[in-house]
Protein backbone atom coordinates (compact mmCIF):
# COMPACT_ATOMS: atom_id res chain seq x y z
CA UNK A 1 0.00 0.00 0.00
CA UNK A 2 2.83 2.61 0.93
CA UNK A 3 4.71 1.44 -2.26
CA UNK A 4 1.95 2.30 -4.08
CA UNK A 5 0.96 5.42 -2.68
CA UNK A 6 4.34 6.38 -3.10
CA UNK A 7 4.45 5.98 -6.83
CA UNK A 8 0.90 7.34 -7.28
CA UNK A 9 2.53 10.71 -5.61
CA UNK A 10 5.68 10.47 -7.82
CA UNK A 11 2.93 10.13 -10.76
CA UNK A 12 2.03 13.69 -9.43
CA UNK A 13 4.71 15.36 -9.21
CA UNK A 14 5.95 14.17 -12.59
CA UNK A 15 2.84 15.33 -14.22
CA UNK A 16 3.03 18.44 -12.57
CA UNK A 17 6.92 18.85 -14.01
CA UNK A 18 5.56 17.84 -17.12
CA UNK A 19 3.22 20.51 -17.53
CA UNK A 20 5.33 23.65 -16.53
CA UNK A 21 2.55 26.07 -18.03
CA UNK A 22 0.68 25.18 -15.07
CA UNK A 23 2.69 25.65 -12.37
CA UNK A 24 3.87 28.86 -14.09
CA UNK A 25 0.36 29.84 -14.47
CA UNK A 26 0.13 29.21 -10.15
CA UNK A 27 2.92 31.26 -9.48
CA UNK A 28 2.14 33.89 -11.92
CA UNK A 29 -1.32 34.10 -9.68
CA UNK A 30 0.51 34.94 -6.80
CA UNK A 31 2.71 36.85 -8.13
CA UNK A 32 -0.46 38.71 -9.74
CA UNK A 33 -2.47 38.75 -6.65
CA UNK A 34 0.08 39.73 -4.15
CA UNK A 35 1.28 42.93 -6.20
CA UNK A 36 -2.21 44.16 -6.53
CA UNK A 37 -2.90 43.97 -2.85
CA UNK A 38 0.38 46.05 -2.44
CA UNK A 39 -0.92 48.68 -5.00
CA UNK A 40 -4.33 48.37 -3.45
CA UNK A 41 -3.05 49.08 0.04
CA UNK A 42 -0.85 51.60 -1.14
CA UNK A 43 2.68 49.90 0.33
CA UNK A 44 1.03 50.04 3.56
CA UNK A 45 -0.70 47.43 6.45
CA UNK A 46 -0.49 46.63 9.58
CA UNK A 47 0.30 42.95 10.71
CA UNK A 48 -3.21 41.87 11.37
CA UNK A 49 -4.37 42.51 8.37
CA UNK A 50 -1.36 41.29 6.82
CA UNK A 51 -1.76 38.15 7.74
CA UNK A 52 -5.17 37.82 7.12
CA UNK A 53 -4.06 39.18 3.71
CA UNK A 54 -1.85 36.05 3.60
CA UNK A 55 -4.44 33.80 3.94
CA UNK A 56 -6.57 34.65 1.80
CA UNK A 57 -4.20 34.97 -0.59
CA UNK A 58 -3.45 31.20 0.09
CA UNK A 59 -6.60 30.46 0.40
CA UNK A 60 -7.47 31.16 -3.34
CA UNK A 61 -4.24 30.07 -4.36
CA UNK A 62 -5.32 26.90 -2.82
CA UNK A 63 -8.65 26.56 -4.67
CA UNK A 64 -7.37 27.35 -8.23
CA UNK A 65 -4.31 25.02 -7.40
CA UNK A 66 -6.26 21.93 -6.02
CA UNK A 67 -9.24 22.50 -8.49
CA UNK A 68 -7.62 20.73 -11.71
CA UNK A 69 -6.32 17.86 -9.21
CA UNK A 70 -9.00 14.98 -10.28
CA UNK A 71 -9.99 16.93 -13.89
CA UNK A 72 -7.97 14.14 -15.58
CA UNK A 73 -8.37 11.91 -13.64
CA UNK A 74 -12.00 12.03 -13.94
CA UNK A 75 -12.11 11.48 -17.54
CA UNK A 76 -8.80 9.81 -19.25
CA UNK A 77 -7.14 7.94 -16.77
CA UNK A 78 -10.16 7.21 -14.33
CA UNK A 79 -10.43 3.09 -15.33
CA UNK A 80 -6.74 2.82 -15.81
CA UNK A 81 -6.33 4.31 -12.15
CA UNK A 82 -9.40 2.37 -10.60
CA UNK A 83 -7.81 -0.75 -11.50
CA UNK A 84 -4.27 -0.44 -10.80
CA UNK A 85 -4.72 1.23 -6.83
CA UNK A 86 -7.70 1.45 -4.52
CA UNK A 87 -9.74 4.62 -3.91
CA UNK A 88 -7.64 4.63 -0.13
CA UNK A 89 -4.09 4.84 -2.55
CA UNK A 90 -5.63 6.91 -4.65
CA UNK A 91 -7.00 9.86 -2.44
CA UNK A 92 -3.85 9.38 0.05
CA UNK A 93 -1.24 10.04 -2.20
CA UNK A 94 -3.80 13.16 -3.72
CA UNK A 95 -4.09 14.48 -0.49
CA UNK A 96 0.09 14.06 0.55
CA UNK A 97 0.89 15.56 -3.22
CA UNK A 98 -1.27 18.79 -2.24
CA UNK A 99 -0.51 19.20 1.68
CA UNK A 100 3.37 19.45 0.23
CA UNK A 101 2.34 21.83 -3.06
CA UNK A 102 0.03 23.67 -0.74
CA UNK A 103 2.77 24.34 1.97
CA UNK A 104 4.92 24.93 -0.95
CA UNK A 105 2.56 27.74 -2.68
CA UNK A 106 2.20 29.35 1.00
CA UNK A 107 6.23 29.18 1.33
CA UNK A 108 5.98 31.18 -2.02
CA UNK A 109 3.41 33.40 -1.05
CA UNK A 110 5.29 34.18 2.30
CA UNK A 111 8.67 35.15 0.46
CA UNK A 112 6.63 37.58 -2.35
CA UNK A 113 4.74 39.24 0.47
CA UNK A 114 7.89 39.88 2.84
CA UNK A 115 9.04 41.27 -0.64
CA UNK A 116 6.30 44.03 -1.23
CA UNK A 117 5.52 44.43 2.71
CA UNK A 118 8.61 44.13 4.04
CA UNK A 119 7.06 42.56 7.21
CA UNK A 120 8.10 40.20 9.94
CA UNK A 121 6.70 37.31 11.77
CA UNK A 122 8.00 37.35 14.90
CA UNK A 123 7.99 33.55 15.98
CA UNK A 124 8.72 32.51 12.75
CA UNK A 125 9.09 27.93 14.02
CA UNK A 126 5.46 28.44 15.42
CA UNK A 127 4.11 30.50 11.78
CA UNK A 128 5.97 27.63 9.94
CA UNK A 129 4.34 25.13 11.99
CA UNK A 130 0.88 26.95 11.13
CA UNK A 131 1.69 26.49 7.75
CA UNK A 132 1.95 23.17 7.90
CA UNK A 133 -0.92 22.36 9.82
CA UNK A 134 -3.31 24.61 7.66
CA UNK A 135 -2.13 23.21 4.16
CA UNK A 136 -2.51 19.82 6.17
CA UNK A 137 -6.15 20.65 6.77
CA UNK A 138 -6.50 22.78 3.62
CA UNK A 139 -5.49 19.67 1.80
CA UNK A 140 -7.85 17.24 2.97
CA UNK A 141 -10.35 19.29 2.64
CA UNK A 142 -10.02 20.96 -1.01
CA UNK A 143 -9.04 17.33 -2.01
CA UNK A 144 -12.32 15.53 -1.57
CA UNK A 145 -14.28 18.47 -2.79
CA UNK A 146 -12.29 18.44 -5.80
CA UNK A 147 -12.99 15.03 -6.43
CA UNK A 148 -17.10 15.95 -5.87
CA UNK A 149 -16.67 18.97 -8.45
CA UNK A 150 -15.27 17.31 -10.76
CA UNK A 151 -17.91 15.19 -11.65
CA UNK A 152 -20.08 18.89 -12.50
CA UNK A 153 -19.86 21.59 -15.54
CA UNK A 154 -19.69 23.66 -12.50
CA UNK A 155 -16.38 25.47 -11.97
CA UNK A 156 -17.23 28.42 -9.17
CA UNK A 157 -18.62 25.29 -7.21
CA UNK A 158 -15.71 24.07 -5.39
CA UNK A 159 -15.34 27.49 -3.75
CA UNK A 160 -19.20 27.57 -3.02
CA UNK A 161 -18.75 24.45 -1.35
CA UNK A 162 -15.27 24.97 0.06
CA UNK A 163 -15.11 28.61 1.76
CA UNK A 164 -17.63 28.08 4.30
CA UNK A 165 -16.92 24.74 5.30
CA UNK A 166 -13.08 25.64 6.09
CA UNK A 167 -14.07 28.73 7.65
CA UNK A 168 -13.12 26.89 11.17
CA UNK A 169 -9.86 25.98 10.33
CA UNK A 170 -9.13 29.80 8.80
CA UNK A 171 -10.59 31.31 11.73
CA UNK A 172 -8.33 28.59 14.01
CA UNK A 173 -5.02 28.89 11.55
CA UNK A 174 -5.52 33.15 11.72
CA UNK A 175 -5.69 33.06 15.38
CA UNK A 176 -3.06 30.98 15.49
CA UNK A 177 -0.75 33.50 13.43
CA UNK A 178 -1.82 36.34 15.24
CA UNK A 179 -0.37 34.15 18.53
CA UNK A 180 3.09 33.60 16.47
CA UNK A 181 2.92 37.59 16.27
CA UNK A 182 1.67 38.96 19.41
CA UNK A 183 2.79 36.03 21.44
CA UNK A 184 0.13 35.32 23.49
CA UNK A 185 -0.29 33.15 26.77
CA UNK A 186 1.76 29.68 25.53
CA UNK A 187 -2.00 28.17 26.91
CA UNK A 188 -3.55 29.57 24.24
CA UNK A 189 -1.16 28.06 21.75
CA UNK A 190 -1.45 24.81 22.76
CA UNK A 191 -5.51 24.62 22.54
CA UNK A 192 -5.06 26.63 19.25
CA UNK A 193 -2.77 23.67 17.97
CA UNK A 194 -4.75 21.18 19.46
CA UNK A 195 -7.84 22.54 17.98
CA UNK A 196 -6.14 22.96 14.55
CA UNK A 197 -4.70 19.13 14.84
CA UNK A 198 -7.99 17.79 15.82
CA UNK A 199 -9.58 19.65 12.58
CA UNK A 200 -6.56 17.80 10.61
CA UNK A 201 -7.10 14.52 11.90
CA UNK A 202 -11.40 14.90 11.74
CA UNK A 203 -11.61 16.12 8.26
CA UNK A 204 -8.50 13.23 7.11
CA UNK A 205 -10.73 10.76 8.69
CA UNK A 206 -13.55 11.87 6.56
CA UNK A 207 -12.30 11.99 2.85
CA UNK A 208 -10.38 8.63 3.50
CA UNK A 209 -14.07 7.22 4.47
CA UNK A 210 -16.25 8.71 2.07
CA UNK A 211 -13.75 9.17 -0.91
CA UNK A 212 -14.49 5.47 -2.05
CA UNK A 213 -18.05 6.64 -2.51
CA UNK A 214 -17.45 9.60 -4.95
CA UNK A 215 -14.40 6.83 -7.11
CA UNK A 216 -16.77 4.49 -8.61
CA UNK A 217 -18.77 5.12 -12.08
CA UNK B 1 -54.83 7.83 16.20
CA UNK B 2 -51.73 5.50 16.17
CA UNK B 3 -49.57 7.41 13.72
CA UNK B 4 -50.94 11.07 14.32
CA UNK B 5 -50.94 11.09 18.02
CA UNK B 6 -47.56 13.09 18.21
CA UNK B 7 -48.89 15.59 15.43
CA UNK B 8 -51.97 16.44 18.10
CA UNK B 9 -49.31 16.51 20.60
CA UNK B 10 -47.36 19.01 18.81
CA UNK B 11 -50.19 21.45 18.30
CA UNK B 12 -51.22 21.13 21.80
CA UNK B 13 -47.07 22.22 22.89
CA UNK B 14 -47.36 24.79 20.51
CA UNK B 15 -50.36 26.45 21.38
CA UNK B 16 -48.72 26.05 24.85
CA UNK B 17 -46.05 27.73 23.85
CA UNK B 18 -47.93 30.66 22.17
CA UNK B 19 -50.24 31.08 24.88
CA UNK B 20 -48.20 30.75 28.00
CA UNK B 21 -45.41 32.45 26.30
CA UNK B 22 -46.28 35.60 25.50
CA UNK B 23 -48.94 35.62 29.15
CA UNK B 24 -47.27 33.76 31.36
CA UNK B 25 -44.94 35.07 34.50
CA UNK B 26 -41.41 35.48 33.77
CA UNK B 27 -38.67 36.42 36.29
CA UNK B 28 -37.71 39.93 36.29
CA UNK B 29 -33.75 40.72 34.78
CA UNK B 30 -31.99 43.83 33.58
CA UNK B 31 -32.11 44.88 30.00
CA UNK B 32 -33.60 41.43 28.79
CA UNK B 33 -36.92 41.97 30.37
CA UNK B 34 -39.83 40.93 28.31
CA UNK B 35 -37.03 39.71 25.11
CA UNK B 36 -36.20 36.93 27.57
CA UNK B 37 -39.91 35.46 26.06
CA UNK B 38 -38.01 34.94 22.87
CA UNK B 39 -35.97 32.32 24.40
CA UNK B 40 -39.30 30.02 23.64
CA UNK B 41 -38.69 30.65 19.66
CA UNK B 42 -35.28 31.17 18.92
CA UNK B 43 -33.21 28.28 21.27
CA UNK B 44 -35.80 25.51 19.81
CA UNK B 45 -35.21 26.70 16.15
CA UNK B 46 -31.75 25.86 16.62
CA UNK B 47 -32.40 22.79 18.16
CA UNK B 48 -35.18 21.99 15.30
CA UNK B 49 -32.48 22.75 13.13
CA UNK B 50 -29.87 20.47 14.68
CA UNK B 51 -32.17 17.89 14.78
CA UNK B 52 -33.34 18.02 11.20
CA UNK B 53 -30.02 17.93 9.92
CA UNK B 54 -28.88 14.98 12.19
CA UNK B 55 -31.62 12.92 10.06
CA UNK B 56 -30.62 14.18 7.11
CA UNK B 57 -27.38 13.21 7.54
CA UNK B 58 -28.26 9.94 9.13
CA UNK B 59 -30.22 9.37 5.38
CA UNK B 60 -27.77 10.28 3.41
CA UNK B 61 -24.94 7.67 5.30
CA UNK B 62 -28.22 5.01 4.91
CA UNK B 63 -27.80 6.24 1.18
CA UNK B 64 -24.22 5.01 0.29
CA UNK B 65 -24.64 2.24 1.98
CA UNK B 66 -27.97 1.09 0.10
CA UNK B 67 -28.43 3.12 -2.96
CA UNK B 68 -31.98 3.18 -2.37
CA UNK B 69 -33.25 6.70 -4.16
CA UNK B 70 -36.07 6.77 -0.81
CA UNK B 71 -33.39 7.78 0.94
CA UNK B 72 -31.95 10.74 -0.76
CA UNK B 73 -35.50 12.14 -1.03
CA UNK B 74 -35.76 12.09 2.95
CA UNK B 75 -32.07 13.57 3.39
CA UNK B 76 -32.88 16.36 0.81
CA UNK B 77 -36.42 17.23 2.46
CA UNK B 78 -35.25 17.08 5.77
CA UNK B 79 -32.06 19.47 4.85
CA UNK B 80 -34.08 21.87 3.38
CA UNK B 81 -36.60 22.11 5.95
CA UNK B 82 -33.71 22.43 8.42
CA UNK B 83 -32.79 25.35 6.38
CA UNK B 84 -35.82 27.34 6.54
CA UNK B 85 -35.23 26.54 10.51
CA UNK B 86 -32.28 28.05 10.57
CA UNK B 87 -33.25 31.24 8.68
CA UNK B 88 -36.01 31.37 10.90
CA UNK B 89 -33.00 30.85 13.92
CA UNK B 90 -31.11 33.71 12.82
CA UNK B 91 -33.39 35.93 12.10
CA UNK B 92 -34.99 35.57 15.72
CA UNK B 93 -31.36 35.82 16.99
CA UNK B 94 -31.04 38.79 15.40
CA UNK B 95 -34.22 40.49 16.56
CA UNK B 96 -32.99 39.91 20.19
CA UNK B 97 -29.96 40.94 19.41
CA UNK B 98 -31.02 44.10 18.64
CA UNK B 99 -32.91 44.55 21.59
CA UNK B 100 -30.33 43.58 23.90
CA UNK B 101 -27.26 43.57 22.84
CA UNK B 102 -28.17 47.24 20.52
CA UNK B 103 -27.07 45.66 17.41
CA UNK B 104 -28.36 43.78 14.16
CA UNK B 105 -25.36 41.95 14.47
CA UNK B 106 -22.25 41.58 16.62
CA UNK B 107 -18.84 40.73 15.17
CA UNK B 108 -17.65 39.13 18.55
CA UNK B 109 -20.36 37.16 18.77
CA UNK B 110 -18.72 33.40 17.57
CA UNK B 111 -22.07 31.71 17.59
CA UNK B 112 -24.05 34.52 15.42
CA UNK B 113 -21.15 34.19 12.81
CA UNK B 114 -21.18 30.16 13.44
CA UNK B 115 -24.46 29.73 12.34
CA UNK B 116 -24.44 32.05 9.31
CA UNK B 117 -21.05 30.13 7.84
CA UNK B 118 -23.78 26.89 8.54
CA UNK B 119 -26.32 28.57 6.22
CA UNK B 120 -23.59 29.34 3.63
CA UNK B 121 -22.57 25.48 4.19
CA UNK B 122 -25.97 24.15 3.33
CA UNK B 123 -26.99 26.63 1.00
CA UNK B 124 -23.86 25.25 -1.17
CA UNK B 125 -25.11 21.56 -0.47
CA UNK B 126 -28.39 23.09 -2.89
CA UNK B 127 -26.31 24.48 -5.12
CA UNK B 128 -24.13 20.85 -5.31
CA UNK B 129 -27.59 19.33 -5.95
CA UNK B 130 -28.58 21.60 -8.71
CA UNK B 131 -25.37 21.09 -10.68
CA UNK B 132 -25.45 17.56 -11.65
CA UNK B 133 -28.21 16.09 -14.25
CA UNK B 134 -27.76 12.75 -13.37
CA UNK B 135 -29.80 11.50 -10.49
CA UNK B 136 -27.50 8.79 -8.91
CA UNK B 137 -24.58 11.04 -8.84
CA UNK B 138 -26.67 14.18 -7.31
CA UNK B 139 -27.88 11.48 -4.54
CA UNK B 140 -24.43 9.73 -4.15
CA UNK B 141 -22.47 12.99 -4.29
CA UNK B 142 -24.39 15.54 -2.20
CA UNK B 143 -24.83 12.53 0.62
CA UNK B 144 -20.96 12.97 0.61
CA UNK B 145 -21.11 16.61 1.26
CA UNK B 146 -23.74 15.90 3.68
CA UNK B 147 -21.66 14.02 5.66
CA UNK B 148 -19.19 16.51 5.68
CA UNK B 149 -21.05 19.39 6.05
CA UNK B 150 -22.96 18.46 9.06
CA UNK B 151 -19.34 17.49 10.72
CA UNK B 152 -18.36 20.97 10.13
CA UNK B 153 -21.76 22.25 11.26
CA UNK B 154 -20.90 21.04 14.47
CA UNK B 155 -17.15 22.60 15.04
CA UNK B 156 -18.57 25.63 13.84
CA UNK B 157 -21.52 25.89 16.65
CA UNK B 158 -19.81 23.50 19.47
CA UNK B 159 -16.14 23.89 19.30
CA UNK B 160 -14.96 27.06 17.98
CA UNK B 161 -17.02 28.99 20.25
CA UNK B 162 -15.74 27.45 22.94
CA UNK B 163 -11.99 27.68 21.27
CA UNK B 164 -12.87 31.38 20.51
CA UNK B 165 -13.48 32.23 24.06
CA UNK B 166 -15.35 35.34 23.25
CA UNK B 167 -19.02 35.67 23.13
CA UNK B 168 -22.22 37.49 24.65
CA UNK B 169 -24.16 34.30 24.87
CA UNK B 170 -25.52 33.08 28.27
CA UNK B 171 -23.31 29.99 29.36
CA UNK B 172 -20.27 31.25 27.05
CA UNK B 173 -16.87 33.74 27.51
CA UNK B 174 -18.10 33.57 31.23
CA UNK B 175 -21.91 34.89 30.86
CA UNK B 176 -23.78 33.28 33.17
CA UNK B 177 -26.21 30.27 31.90
CA UNK B 178 -29.44 30.67 31.58
CA UNK B 179 -29.90 28.12 34.68
CA UNK B 180 -29.03 31.92 36.68
CA UNK B 181 -31.81 33.56 35.17
CA UNK B 182 -34.65 31.06 35.75
CA UNK B 183 -34.54 30.95 40.00
CA UNK B 184 -38.40 29.91 39.98
CA UNK B 185 -38.53 28.05 37.14
CA UNK B 186 -41.00 29.88 35.40
CA UNK B 187 -38.99 30.03 31.93
CA UNK B 188 -38.32 26.29 31.83
CA UNK B 189 -41.60 24.88 32.35
CA UNK B 190 -42.56 26.76 28.80
CA UNK B 191 -38.87 26.63 27.21
CA UNK B 192 -39.04 22.16 27.32
CA UNK B 193 -42.27 21.94 26.01
CA UNK B 194 -41.65 24.69 23.35
CA UNK B 195 -38.33 23.10 22.22
CA UNK B 196 -40.05 19.22 21.53
CA UNK B 197 -43.33 21.25 19.93
CA UNK B 198 -40.96 23.12 17.81
CA UNK B 199 -38.94 19.88 16.65
CA UNK B 200 -42.30 18.19 16.33
CA UNK B 201 -43.59 20.53 14.21
CA UNK B 202 -40.33 20.81 12.16
CA UNK B 203 -40.12 16.60 11.85
CA UNK B 204 -44.24 17.14 10.62
CA UNK B 205 -43.29 19.90 8.10
CA UNK B 206 -40.23 17.06 6.63
CA UNK B 207 -42.61 13.90 6.37
CA UNK B 208 -44.80 16.86 4.19
CA UNK B 209 -42.14 18.08 1.98
CA UNK B 210 -41.18 14.13 1.53
CA UNK B 211 -44.95 13.29 0.76
CA UNK B 212 -44.81 16.21 -2.11
CA UNK B 213 -41.56 14.84 -3.44
CA UNK B 214 -42.93 11.58 -4.11
CA UNK B 215 -46.10 12.93 -5.39
CA UNK B 216 -44.30 14.97 -7.74
CA UNK B 217 -42.08 12.07 -8.74
CA UNK B 218 -44.48 9.75 -9.11
CA UNK B 219 -46.75 11.85 -11.27
CA UNK B 220 -43.63 11.82 -13.67
CA UNK B 221 -42.87 8.39 -13.42
CA UNK B 222 -39.96 8.74 -11.42
CA UNK B 223 -39.00 5.86 -9.01
CA UNK B 224 -39.45 6.67 -5.13
CA UNK B 225 -38.44 3.46 -3.88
Amino acid sequence: MISNISKLIKKEFQLEWRQKTAIATIFIYVLGTTFLIYLVFQGNINIPTWIALFWIISLFTTVNAVSKSFMKDANEQFYYLRNIASPVEIILSKIIYNAIFITFLSLVIYAVMVLFFNENIEDKSLFLLTVILGSIGFSNLFTLLSAITARTQNIILLAILGFPIILPLLLLIVKMSGLADFTISQQDIYVNIGAIVLLDVITLILSVILFPYIWRD
Amino acid sequence: MKNYWWKILCVILLLYTVIIGFTGTIPELNILEESIRNLYFHVPMWFAMITLMFTSMIYSLLYLNKSKIEYDIKASSFATVGFVFGILGITTGSIWARVTWGAWWVFQEVKLNGAAAALLVYAAYFILRGSFDDEEKKARFSAVYSVFAFVMFMVLIGVIPRVAGASLHPGNGGNPGFNSYDLDNSLRIVFYPAVIGWILLAVWIATLKIRTVKVFRKIHELDIE
